[in-house]
């Protein structure tokens, strides 16, 4: 009952927030804001619930039946509502649960045009985001999938920039494409297997011959893939996230991409496990490539925004590239990164619309010796900075060490290219720093800037402990998942036994068995 | 055949399976009369949702109530739950069209009496296209439905483009009548039999290979397509669709589409197993005819019989499933009613919520709703829901008649179109969010040109929520639907 609680709960706000008077912002904002803080207390109570040694399980699954959906048997197949938690669904709801708030309340600052209809469509976007990272059903994920795609349709579209039209159809339409395929998949694989519980699908689609796995493979991960997204799907994200708001960035950028490589984890790792160990070298190039490539994007870059989109580009990689490795230590990290990438690029957007909001400019030139009139951004943004380069002590460095050791493990080829990568990282990073930042203050428009005040102080800190936090004690996340991590791992590792002992050898049955 | 036997024929099984047409029949003649006389406008008004609602009602306990008459007067016509079902579509369909219909015409004051009368006749032409077992019936039906369609359409007769509308359906309508006929002697021809039970029988089949019934088959299948807007017989849609007033577009984009699909559905002995592909290939072609046409419009009525086109491709999708797998099979028929319900609901709503922006004076284009969020919130947001519905998001109706549709051609191992069909309704969604783009994305232009809003009718409001909220109930619990079905 709590995850039926914590799924609807946003979308109750949005109701609520519906029948308040147009006029009356301040009310709006306000029960957005206790809607996602209830959300996030109930989401954090969960955390710290799960797992724990003789706790009640019970909370973390409900089901009851939906419909029946005709799936070519003689007894149609029964869907269930059905809603449960593992550590893997944890960390996401987690995520999901403490970054919303976060994001309301930096609405403050840049929202001011039909505040009712934003919040509306922010709570509705948290109930399909944590729908689709809970629900066990094939029927009811899709379903909470493609819904999830409509409030940032209106986000982008309604409060964003220039282009945003643009940006949003492209959003829309790139996104629709892989879910369609998907669909397809889904229909197949309910007219195979006559269940849509994810559960036993899990158990009975492992077992199914390799060829037919990967026809599943193929249209998952381009749904997927496209999310995350994967080279060479990337070109929706910089516009969608140039021409967001703020808010519509970090939430895109912290939480939807996440959708992508969530989907990829449950349902092209440990739901089609041979398929995904005959995959794994194409993933893993493609993740590397992505490193690499959307380092270099990033770098080519002028305006703010479009970097960390294009960095986000780069950071995804790694996970594709970790998760696709199939090792424990891969796997980990692929998971860890996830949770990374949206703390320190959440913040970095956070950043850049705080100054964007002051400056109304994001272009890289237009800024300069900043630090000496903004310290206080000044001080947050290098944090970030370093953060999301992987300086050790800090979040992004562990999840980035898991990724490359696992992945050199499988393939020492991809994860030296992914290595470079970091390399690259923190060169545009820190060049867009020292250009923002530092120098001399010479550009008049700069001089009279005001540093931020205690509210957007106040709404980074958490995401700063929580930074600090993942990169000293990573066990006390990590902990809760490793147990399923373990499980979609025995079963990766029973695939590649198979396909060893088939003498069909592939570079990463090699790594495997060299260990 | 003496009026005895004819007698004899109408049972108490046969009235309970035509009662529901018996029921419009009536009410028409009622309407009719009281046109007559000097009765007010709320009395014929009355007639005509009585009329309706004990069609409904008849339908409703064929389809509830145990055991259905089945075949009945000599095995010409067939009353089971589906046709019951298809019933529910036709009336549902008529009753909304007609909702929209009540304030439409104020000011022209036609004959609107007139005008009740003729769409209360299309759906008994309807249900006798759904339960016919004999191509003559189906005839029936289809003149039935065809002939007050024609006089709906050129209705505004001081408006040259309903006028214009009206006789072009008429003569295209004309010659698909003529095709269907002609193939129907073709068929008599080769096999000496109109009865499709009849064809059914193994002996028959034989006799329908041969290239003499094939072209009558062709012929009568082309003439159905025309009525659905079928590829390569799509041509008129747009203009008519246009030209028509707007209740009537909606009546001919759900009512006459939903005909045609559940005649074809029945029908599917008439057409080999070989022909699947052949059909599949004529759905994704008549997909894509209608989603690239729909994208180049900036009417909206236009855009939406193009988009009407491409629904008839998808449905016709699920129609080749059923001839290359079982046709008794029964997932097929149950697909095309789902998706037809939803579909009813959708384009009725749509169209109808154009007829209420037409009042405000002139044509619907993209470019008169912009804005349309901040003047109108509710018929915005009814629109947006009707759209995302067209476009098979899920949440709606839409999605779920996509999904059975689909599944349908995946299970008869039409994959590869199915695929085709799928990447096909993402550049659908392409012209359905330019719509939801004017209206919440983008300021109007020119402030002065923006028409003040009128108050929409009490029936226009009770059709609009009904309808969306129909689409909601299909999208989010479908349960009682596929029950139903």
């Amino acid at each position: 009952m709590e995850l039926v609680l914590l799924t609807f709960l946003p979308l109750l706000g949005a109701l609520v927030v519906l029948c308040t008077p147009r006029a009356a912002e301040g009310l709006q904002r306000g029960i957005a804001l206790a809607t996602t803080l209830a959300v996030a207390v109930l989401g954090v109570k969960l955390f710290l619930g799960y797992g724990v040694p003789g706790a009640d399980a019970t909370p973390y699954s409900f089901s009851v039946p939906w419909f029946k959906l005709p799936s070519g048997y003689a007894a149609p197949t029964q869907v269930h509502f059905s809603l449960a938690m593992d550590g893997i669904s944890l960390l996401m709801v987690t995520l999901t649960a403490v970054l919303m708030p976060i994001v309301i309340l930096s609405t403050w600052g840049h929202v001011e045009k039909r505040v009712k209809e934003f919040m509306v469509w922010m709570l509705v976007m948290q109930t399909g985001m944590l729908g689709t990272f809970l629900a066990v059903d094939l029927v009811l994920f899709y379903f909470f999938w493609e819904v999830s795609l409509i409030p940032l349709y209106f986000l982008v579209g309604i409060w964003g920039g220039e282009q945003r039209l643009y940006a949003t159809v492209k959003f829309f339409l790139y996104t629709l494409a892989g879910s369609l395929l998907m669909m397809i998949a889904i229909i197949a694989i309910l007219f195979d297997r006559g269940t849509s519980d994810l559960g036993e699908l899990i158990t009975q689609l492992g077992s199914q011959p390799l060829e037919q796995q990967l026809w599943y493979f193929v249209a998952f991960a381009l749904a997927f893939g496209i999310k995350v997204p994967i080279l060479p799907f990337h070109t929706w994200l910089p516009d969608a996230h140039t021409q967001a708001p703020t808010s519509g960035s970090v939430v895109l950028a912290g939480v939807l991409l996440k959708m992508g490589t969530y989907g990829l984890l449950r349902f092209c790792i440990q739901m089609l496990p041979d398929a995904a160990v005959a995959a794994a070298p194409w993933m893993m190039a493609l993740g590397a490539i992505g490193i690499l490539y959307g380092a270099l994007l990033a770098w080519a870059q002028t305006d703010l925004k479009r970097l960390i989109a294009c960095s986000s580009v780069s950071h995804l990689g790694y996970v594709v590239l970790g998760l696709f490795a199939l090792t424990p230590a891969g796997l980990s990290g692929g998971m860890l990164q996830m949770v990374n990438h949206g703390i320190s690029t959440g913040l970095l957007f956070l950043l850049v619309g705080m100054i964007y909001e002051r400056r109304h400019s994001r272009a890289l030139d237009a800024f300069g010796g900043v630090a000496t009139v903004m310290p206080v951004f000044a001080l947050f943004w290098v944090f970030t900075v370093l953060s999301s380069a992987g300086l050790p002590g800090l979040n992004g460095f562990v999840g980035e060490y898991l990724i490359l050791l696992g992945s050199f493990q499988s393939s020492p080829l991809w994860s030296v290219i992914g290595l470079t990568g970091v390399i690259f990282g923190a060169v545009y990073l820190l060049m867009a720093t020292r250009k923002m930042l530092f120098g001399a203050c010479t550009n008049p428009e700069n001089q009279h800037l005001t540093d931020i005040n205690a509210r957007e102080i106040g709404l980074m800190i958490p995401l700063v402990v929580l930074a600090v936090w993942l990169g000293v004690r990573p066990n006390d996340f990590m902990g809760k998942v490793e147990p399923d991590l373990a499980k979609v791992h025995r079963r990766v590792a029973e695939a590649q036994q198979s396909t060893a002992a088939l003498g069909d050898v592939t570079p990463v049955s090699e790594g495997v068995a060299a260990r | 055949m003496n009026a005895q036997s004819l007698l004899q024929m109408f049972d108490a099984n046969a009235l309970r399976a035509v009662a529901p047409m018996l029921a419009l029949a009536l009410g028409l003649v009622l309407v009719l009369l009281a046109g007559v006389f000097p009765l007010g406008r709320a009395v014929r008004s009355a007639l005509v949702v009585a009329a309706l609602v004990a069609s409904a009602v008849l339908h409703a306990n064929l389809l509830l109530g145990g055991e259905t008459p089945g075949k009945v007067l000599a095995g010409t016509f067939e009353a089971t739950s589906t046709t019951a079902m298809w019933g529910l579509v036709f009336v549902a369909s008529t009753l909304f069209a007609w909702l929209y219909s009540v304030r439409y015409y104020d000011e022209d004051a036609p004959f609107k009496n007139e005008h009740d009368v003729l769409m209360l006749a299309t759906p008994i032409g309807m249900m006798l296209m759904a339960g016919a077992r004999d191509l003559i019936v189906f005839f029936i039906g289809l003149e039935l439905l065809s002939i007050p369609l024609y006089a709906l359409a050129a209705f505004r007769r001081d408006r040259a483009r309903s006028v214009e509308a009206g006789l072009k359906y008429f003569l295209l309508g004309a010659f698909a009548a003529g095709f269907f006929l002609y193939g129907t002697a073709l068929v008599y021809a080769t096999t000496g039999s109109l009865s499709l039970d009849m064809l059914a029988d193994p002996a028959q089949r034989a006799a329908l290979g041969s290239p003499m019934a094939l072209v009558g088959v062709a012929l009568i299948a082309a003439s159905v397509f025309f009525k659905v807007s079928v590829f390569p017989f799509h041509l008129w849609v747009p203009d008519v669709y246009e030209g028509a007033p707007t209740p009537v577009t909606a009546l001919m984009a759900t009512g006459t589409k939903a005909a045609g699909f559940a005649f074809l559905m029945s029908a599917l002995v008439l057409l080999p197993a070989s022909t699947a592909s052949t059909v599949a290939l004529i759905a994704v072609i008549t997909m894509a005819a209608g989603n690239f046409g729909a994208l180049a419009q900036t009417d909206v009525k236009r855009m939406l019989a193009y988009s009407g086109i491409a629904h008839a491709g998808t449905l016709l999708l699920g129609v080749a499933g059923a001839i290359h797998g079982d046709p008794s099979n029964g997932g097929a028929v149950q697909a095309s009613l789902v998706y037809m319900t939803a579909y009813v609901a959708t384009a009725a709503g749509a169209f109808g919520l154009l007829a209420l922006l037409e009042r405000d004076g002139g044509p619907t284009t993209l470019e008169s709703l912009k804005g349309l969020a901040q003047r109108r919130p509710w018929v915005a947001a009814a629109l947006t829901l009707f759209m995302l519905s067209l476009g098979g998001i899920p949440a709606t109706g839409g999605f779920l008649g996509k999904y059975l549709v689909f599944s349908v051609a995946v299970r008869s191992e039409l994959t590869g179109f199915a695929i085709l069909g799928v990447l096909l309704s993402v550049v659908a969604l392409g012209y359905y969010l330019r719509v939801i783009i004017a209206m919440y994305m983008q300021a109007p232009e020119h402030d002065a040109n923006v028409p003040e809003p009128r108050p929409a009718s009490a029936a226009a409001t009770l059709a609009s929520i009904t309808c969306a909220a129909l689409v909601l109930a299909t999208g989010i619990l479908p349960g009682w639907l596929l029950e139903l079905t």
